[in-house]
């Protein structure tokens, strides 16, 4: 009991419930010295939850280093010494390592459960048996659905995979912040919560992306939690961002040219040049929404001299690069997977580095073909379009190196590589999609209907779920010390591969016969039904495939065979430390001395680890 | 372990890049404020509404301070390289001051305003915009205390002064951002 007691994670929700009590009651005490009623659930909630969460992040010791710095303490950098039991994971940690897997673990927990809210509403809407759904249940679980995917499972689980991966593949001991890292950490899982809460306040019928004025005037509480949780999530992520540049740009083993730099590490610089900058549009339309909700301040309201369109302005100034937040980090697992597993260096690998920023950048540029439809000066239209079918170029210039890399290799047809392989054909048929519709006129026919549901998930499926797989299949291995299963990581890419087909491609045939999205109900005659059921069925597979994800982690977490330093034969540096690395990271100082994707090249190392001496002691040749 | 005792180049230390990073991000943040504040202007046939008196004075005199912590900030990283604690000491005190009267004086302003932010559009952006800088401000100020109360412990040497650099580059940044505040919501409206 005092153990448990005595666990982080415990402490944090006591400190959360504590804080919010407190919260809700100095609200109230204030509310009635100014002559107002005592309960208005709107700002009495907000004010609650916001001391919550400082109430949780307080009592985890998240600020403890801080405020001792602010009275003037020592500056130090030793941490406290790290167990090796697995309760780590439940306790505030600064080793990047643990928080990596703290990330990942977390959108692993609501990963499921996104897809669980999602397999509700199209069983609903297969329509085997009599709507079991209400209109505002339908669409506050298809709009939680999405909410928790982007913004819980999409960006936390690439931003554990970065911060497990990037100072290992860099060479660097720690990130630049460890502590700065563990805040940015924690405040997922409390957006996490508030967003899931948000289902049992009365849902939040707007859809992920929360238009106002439907979002400033739809009543339940619901609406105010997910706007909070968002607003944590984004805060998580610019902080992580901050912590990640700073770390590759400045903690770079010596020799570590950007040149010389795993692309993995590459994407994640443009990755988070994105969340740094344009998260902070996002979070700002999303605080416009919660202020106006709770104070009545007028930014969207016309009748104040507000305007609605603005808030689709700055949401998809960042909203549209977030695309590439989620998907970015996914291309750079694909450029990781293929060359180890064809056996061959990485074709065009500057190309490759670069096209990453030419995304980034190309990304900035385009947000305006989401408001084809919504009443935007017409004169902006052709240069979006323009722009828009521009970013199609590095998009491609990434595919056909891989294609190259693969082209002759000795393909070992592993679970990375096939999940790599599925995620290139899902992202080609998003990016392909996607130029089609930038045209103006295609756009406005398809405009809100399932077709663009097909492209945005075939994208994701492409650039995040898919790469997510992979990398899990990858790296698991490093990260635990156990090897997961191949056949039943073969069973699984099959069953999502199968299943993502099924999911995706029917929704473009829906769209195009006119099927709107975010709609409870349809009329069955023109076939549409068979078309929903058939998506259903694929959601289920994919659902079937993660479980089997599930039962292979804990399967070998328990008795899967031991993996060794490098089971893959792969070169950059993650690979030539022990699994799980050492708490140091590296045990002597690595230097670069080569390119990291000479794969079958004799003579070609990537780094060596000089003793005191200076002697160098040669890597793993492959 | 502590810290490095010599800090040579402190721009080129983790630290200081990151407060950059972090910066950058910050402009973002004001630049959504300004896209907004432009953005309604834009849309709006009368800007500011009927019944907006702003005292001009009174923004100007909030410059000055403003301009003059700058400098206050200024001299004292030029003063800690010469290896003067008092002078670091009694420049990071005015820093802290006159940060404080800027606050005083936005309080001051706000509670004095001939309208309110709930009554149009224009009174939420410029209630937002303000606060928004303001609370940055207090986050100076607050950072302005930890570095004297620091250099009171003598955390604080002329090959050990990373935080004043950092907390100098903080400050001016936030000094810069009052100039654009104070141009687009008094020069320009």
């Amino acid at each position: 009991m005092r153990k448990f007691v005595s666990l982080g994670i415990t402490r944090g929700v006591l400190g959360g419930a504590a804080g919010t009590g407190a919260g809700v009651g100095i609200t109230m005490l204030i509310r009635l010295a100014l002559g107002l009623p005592a309960w208005n659930s709107g700002p009495v909630w907000a004010a609650g939850i916001l001391a919550g969460v400082v109430g949780y992040l307080a009592a985890l010791g998240l600020f403890n280093y801080w405020i001792c710095w602010f009275f003037g303490a020592a500056e130090t950098e030793e941490q406290p010494p790290e167990s090796r039991s697995w309760t780590r994971y439940l306790n505030v940690s600064t080793n990047h390592k643990v928080i990596g897997v703290q990330y990942l673990a977390t959108a692993l927990v609501f990963l499921p459960f996104a897809v669980i809210l999602q397999l509700v509403a199209r069983t609903d809407m297969s329509k085997l048996s009599a709507a079991f759904l209400s209109t505002e249940a339908y669409t506050s679980i298809i709009s939680d659905h999405g909410i928790v995917m982007l913004f819980i499972v999409a960006i936390p689980a690439f931003a554990g995979l970065m911060n497990y991966f990037v100072p290992l593949q860099i060479g660097a001991r720690d990130m630049a912040f460890p502590r700065l890292n563990a805040l940015s950490f924690w405040l997922v899982p409390a957006a996490g919560l508030l967003m899931v809460s948000a289902l049992f306040a009365g849902g939040f019928d707007t859809g992920w992306t929360i238009y106002p004025p439907l979002s400033t005037s739809y009543q339940p509480l619901g609406m105010n939690l997910v706007l909070i949780g968002a607003y944590l999530a984004g805060f998580s992520s610019i902080l992580s961002a901050v912590n990640i540049l700073a770390t590759v740009l400045k903690l770079r083993a010596p020799g570590m040219g950007l040149f010389r730099m795993p692309l993995f590490s590459w994407t994640a610089i443009a990755t988070t040049i994105l969340s740094l900058l344009f998260t902070q549009f996002v979070a700002m339309a999303l605080l416009f929404v919660l202020l106006e909700r709770l104070t009545g301040m007028g930014f969207y309201n016309p009748a104040a001299g507000g305007q609605v369109l603005l808030y689709q302005y700055m949401f998809w100034f960042y909203s549209h690069p977030a695309t590439y937040i989620f998907a970015l980090p996914g291309l750079g697992i694909i450029s990781e997977v293929i060359p180890v597993f064809a056996r061959k260096p990485l074709f065009g690998y500057k190309g490759v580095a670069v096209s990453s920023l030419g995304i980034a950048i190309g990304g900035t540029l385009v947000f305006g073909h989401h408001m084809f439809a919504a009443g935007m000066p017409a004169l902006l239209r052709i240069p979006f379009m323009i722009t828009t079918m521009l970013v199609a170029v590095p998009t491609g210039v990434k595919v056909f190196a891989w294609l190259a890399t693969a082209w002759g290799g000795k393909l070992r047809l592993k679970p990375p590589l096939l999940f790599a392989f599925s995620a290139i054909i899902l992202f080609l048929i998003g990016g392909l999609t996607g130029v089609i519709q930038a045209v103006v006129p295609a756009d406005l026919y398809v405009h809100d209907t399932y077709w663009i549901v097909a492209h945005f998930h075939s994208v994701l499926f492409g650039g995040f779920l898919f790469p997510l797989m992979a990398g899990i299949y990858y790296w698991f291995p490093k990260m635990s010390g156990h090897m997961l299963q191949d056949k039943l990581g073969k069973i699984q890419w099959g069953l999502m591969t199968a299943g993502s087909a099924l999911l995706i491609l029917p929704m473009f045939a829906l769209g195009l016969e006119g099927m709107r999205r975010r709609v409870a109900d349809y009329d069955p005659t023109p076939g549409f039904q068979s078309m929903h059921l058939t998506t259903a069925i694929g959601g289920f597979l994919i659902f079937f495939g993660l479980v089997i994800l599930f039962y292979n982690i804990l399967r070998s977490l328990r008795r899967g065979a031991l993996a060794g330093n490098d089971p893959w034969e792969g070169k950059t540096l993650e690979w030539q430390v022990s699994s799980p690395p050492p708490a140091e990271n590296f045990l002597r100082a690595p230097l670069v001395v080569g390119p990291p994707y000479d794969y079958g090249v004799t003579g070609s190392v990537h780094a060596v680890f000089p003793d005191k001496a200076g002697q160098a002691q040669g890597s793993a040749e492959n | 372990m502590e810290v490095s005792a010599v800090q040579e180049k402190p721009r080129a230390s983790p630290m200081f890049a990151g407060m950059a990073i972090f910066l950058a991000s910050e402009a973002f943040l004001f630049g959504s404020l300004f896209f907004t504040y432009y953005y309604l202007r834009i849309n709006n046939p009368v800007w500011p509404p009927a019944g907006v008196h702003l005292d001009i004075g009174l923004a100007v005199l909030s410059t000055f301070i403003l301009l003059s912590s700058s400098g206050a900030i200024w001299l004292a990283t030029r003063l800690i390289r010469r290896g003067s604690i008092t002078g670091l000491a009694a420049t990071l005190l005015a820093t802290t001051l006159l940060g404080s009267s800027f606050l005083g004086i936005t309080i001051w302003e706000w509670t004095h305003e001939t309208f309110s932010p709930w009554a149009s559009a224009y009174g939420s952006i410029f209630y937002t915009m303000t606060g928004f800088h303001a609370l940055h401000v207090l986050g100076g100020v607050l950072l302005m205390m930890a570095l004297l109360i620091r250099t009171r412990r003598g955390r604080f040497s002329p090959c050990n002064y990373l935080a004043v650099e950092v907390g100098a580059l903080y400050w001016h940044y936030v000094d810069f951002i009052w100039l654009l505040v104070f141009t687009t919501l008094f020069i320009i409206k």
